[in-house]
């Protein structure tokens, strides 16, 4: 008889500190003996055990109740979620990618988080792009944890010997990529990868083109736009006209980019917020060398970048939802918000973390900033779209033009006709 | 209690009881000697029925429904009849890209594996002992090697900017700039079959040695004096008295072969990225799991057993005698 009770009383505590939260206050409940399990991605803070530790204490003491983080590699990730899902073995919170987070919630797996935000007061103060991102059908499932952005990270050394400055249109863009090659034609100036789709994206918004858009029920791939193809010409151009690129760029990944950077190879390239910090820590000797600036718009202004990140989101099956709530307060309100983002090189998910960053942002995190509040963009959001990635359609876009195997307007033509046939199937 | 302390006496009775029945222990020992081979087989085939044959009936009853992550979650079915195959076999991709070089690329790595293997094997048969154990060891440095790091390695030596066979091509004068092997389907192709073969030719060399090793030396000798060649020799008695041993060799080759996934999919450009290079495992990965169509990833995996089972009935008939079987 006990045992029956034990829900309705973490559900009224649970409701209790809830109310509590809203007002500021923070008198803990009582779930003594219960274990939340969450899943949390490894890799992207190299100081998370530490840091898991002490929301550990920090949760056990708010609630009573004992914090089981288990880390999971991104490679595997999606692999482990779907047997989790099959075998019913799911954790109650875990961290979800926000291009899977809306893919779960649409089989069915995950919980809505509505009335939690609604109670916390969260209501318009989470980062818009990440709320966008993890809403299926008017629903939010994923709560914004942190973002990332990619924009410009470049060797300061290179361009000073070079005499160029920091570009901001796409003209200016050139010559920078063409000085560079004029005064060290040892480096790789502007590597254009042909297995990284995000990199292409900020090209095909910067010039007025979409990548999809929905009009009623019927989605339309906006590739083969003229204003996509411009940017998609413009990019591309850069390794097939100036040279900026290499032969073996085709074929890259954007880690392939980060290796050759932190070796020093590279001049400038477009990489996440999350990369700084991982370039030095490869080569130390790079301090001080490395800066950044926001990916240059056409003619004026930013180009805009996709936003990404990750979202915490509660799954159907936990037992534990009220306790699952908690931990995602902790994580993603205050303190540990802004600790995790600062350390991993992201942004937090709620404005008022993520505005206590930028305001403490170096120089370097400066650029990211300015990107993600200026021109942070989504992709389509689709569970749909996770089939595009998985088909690589962007990606072969790209690669098929820089091989020489199609002209821009083929390649455009065919992709925008497979996307607009993934994302309408039923 | 007492339920407790009779059970360990039931268990020693019936021993005893049989010990002491003369005629039914006849019957019992008949009975027991017919059995025992099953009784012995039992748990092998309990766990073969467990590991084997329910995932195998699970993937036939899956390839005929529409199967993604919502019926993960829900558990429900959902039949859709044939609908997996007959989106299958009509994809234009699988006739035009996948299939050619699917069936293109086995029939070339199996004869390569096979030959190099052979050849190995010959050349190992006849060496002196020292020799043999320092070949013998060199190709299983090459077998124990695991599939991805040996992709990694031929990927690294092919790589456009920084790979060795550039620079050398370069250095010698033959290449103006570097040039990206992975993106040109031939190219693509003749790493992955160097990788595969690299991979693939200790078993064989292995197994043909040890089969060699075992044809009568009499005969060798005898034809020898009759004036038998080393070709003539070899095809008209080593590969007959090896037939068996061939047989294995080329259909265990045929199946690793076909269904290449890994030594392509981590190449640059192999993950789905140069469509022109797609073969039957990565097009099925991508078309199916990648994209959470567990339904129609069946129905591709039940097609290809199919096929591979009727290429091993071909080469069993072709290759072995009636009285062989």
């Amino acid at each position: 008889m006990k045992k029956r009770h034990l829900p309705i009383a973490i559900l009224a505590t649970a409701a209790l500190s809830l109310s509590a939260c809203s007002s500021g206050g923070n008198n803990g409940t009582d779930a003594e003996g219960e274990t939340l399990d969450v899943w949390i991605m490894q890799g992207t803070n190299t100081e998370s055990d530490d840091f898991f530790d002490r929301v550990s204490d920090a949760f056990n003491e708010r609630t009573g109740a004992t914090l089981n983080v288990e880390m999971v590699q991104w490679a595997d990730a999606h692999d482990r979620f779907v047997t989790a899902i099959a075998g019913g073995t799911t954790p109650d919170i875990a961290e979800t990618g926000t291009t899977w987070t809306a893919e779960f919630a649409e089989a069915g797996a995950l919980a809505p988080i509505d009335d939690y935000i609604a109670d916390a007061g969260l209501d318009g103060k989470l980062v818009e792009g990440l709320v966008e991102s993890g809403t299926l059908d008017d629903a939010l499932y994923g709560m914004p944890w942190y973002a990332g952005v990619r924009s410009v990270v470049y060797r300061t050394d290179l361009f000073d010997a070079a005499g160029v400055a920091v570009p901001t249109t796409w003209a200016e863009f050139q010559d920078a990529a063409l000085a560079l090659k004029q005064s060290n034609p040892d480096i790789i100036p502007f590597p254009v990868a042909g297995d990284a789709e995000y990199l292409a994206y900020p090209w095909v918004w910067g010039a007025g083109g979409e990548v999809a858009t929905k009009s009623g029920d019927t989605w339309t791939s906006g590739l083969d736009s003229s204003e996509a193809r411009e940017g998609i010409q413009f990019y591309t151009d850069l390794a097939l006209k100036d040279g900026t690129s290499t032969a073996g760029a085709t074929t890259w990944k954007e880690t392939d980019i980060l290796d050759n950077f932190a070796q020093g190879k590279v001049g400038m390239a477009i990489m996440g917020s999350w990369t700084p910090a991982t370039i030095l820590e490869k080569n130390p000797e790079l301090e001080g060398k490395i800066g950044s600036f926001p990916i240059p718009g056409q003619d004026s202004g930013i180009s805009p970048s996709m936003l990404g990140g990750s979202h915490l989101a509660m799954f159907e099956s936990s037992g534990n939802k009220d306790l699952g709530w908690e931990f995602m307060d902790l994580m993603t309100t205050g303190e540990f918000a802004t600790e995790w983002a600062t350390q991993s090189g992201y942004f937090p998910g709620e404005t008022s973390a993520l505005d206590a960053t930028v305001a403490e942002a170096d120089d370097i995190t400066k650029a990211f900033a300015d990107q993600m509040v200026e021109a942070g963009a989504a992709l389509p959001v689709t569970p749909k779209f996770g089939a595009v990635q998985a088909k690589k359609t962007t990606n072969t876009m790209i690669q098929s033009i820089l091989s020489g195997e199609k002209t821009v307007e083929q390649a455009t033509a065919d992709a925008a006709s497979e996307m607009t046939a993934i994302l309408n199937e039923k | 209690m007492t339920t407790k302390v009779q059970s360990p006496a039931d268990a020693g009775r019936p021993r005893s009881s049989s010990a002491g029945g003369p005629s039914r222990r006849r019957s019992g020992a008949a009975a027991i000697a017919s059995a025992r081979p099953w009784l012995l087989l039992t748990p092998a085939l309990a766990v073969l029925a467990l590991l084997l044959l329910w995932p195998l009936i699970r993937v036939v009853l899956f390839s005929f429904q529409d199967y993604g992550l919502r019926q993960i979650v829900s558990g429900e079915t959902n039949f859709i009849g044939a609908g997996n195959y007959v989106e299958a076999l009509t994809d234009s991709q699988l006739w035009s890209v996948v299939l050619p070089n699917t069936i293109l690329f086995a029939v070339t790595a199996v004869l390569c594996t096979v030959v190099l293997g052979t050849l190995v094997a010959i050349l190992m048969t006849n060496l002196g002992v020292f020799w043999r154990t320092v070949v013998g060891s060199a190709i299983m440095v090459a077998w124990a090697m695991p599939a991805v790091t040996g992709t990694y390695v031929w990927v690294w030596i092919f790589d456009a900017d920084n790979g060795i066979v550039n620079q050398l091509l370069m250095g010698a004068g033959l290449m103006d700039e570097p040039f990206n092997w992975f993106t040109n389907r031939w190219t693509f192709y003749l790493i992955v079959l160097i990788n595969v073969v690299h991979h693939g030719f200790p078993f064989v060399a292995i197994t043909v040695m040890a089969g060699l090793l075992g044809v009568s030396k009499e005969m060798l000798e005898a034809a020898e004096m009759d004036g038998a060649g080393a070709f003539r020799r070899f095809f008209q008695i080593v590969f007959p008295s090896l037939r068996q041993v061939f047989a294995v060799v080329i259909i265990l080759s045929t199946i690793w072969d076909f269904k290449v996934f890994g030594q392509v999919y981590l190449m640059p450009g192999g993950s789905g990225t140069n469509r022109s290079v797609l073969n039957l495992g990565v097009w099925s990965y991508v078309e199916s799991f990648g994209q959470n169509r567990y339904g129609f990833g069946s129905a591709i995996a039940v097609l290809l057993t199919l096929v591979l089972l009727a290429i091993t009935v071909i080469y069993i008939r072709v290759l072995m005698k009636e009285d062989e079987l």
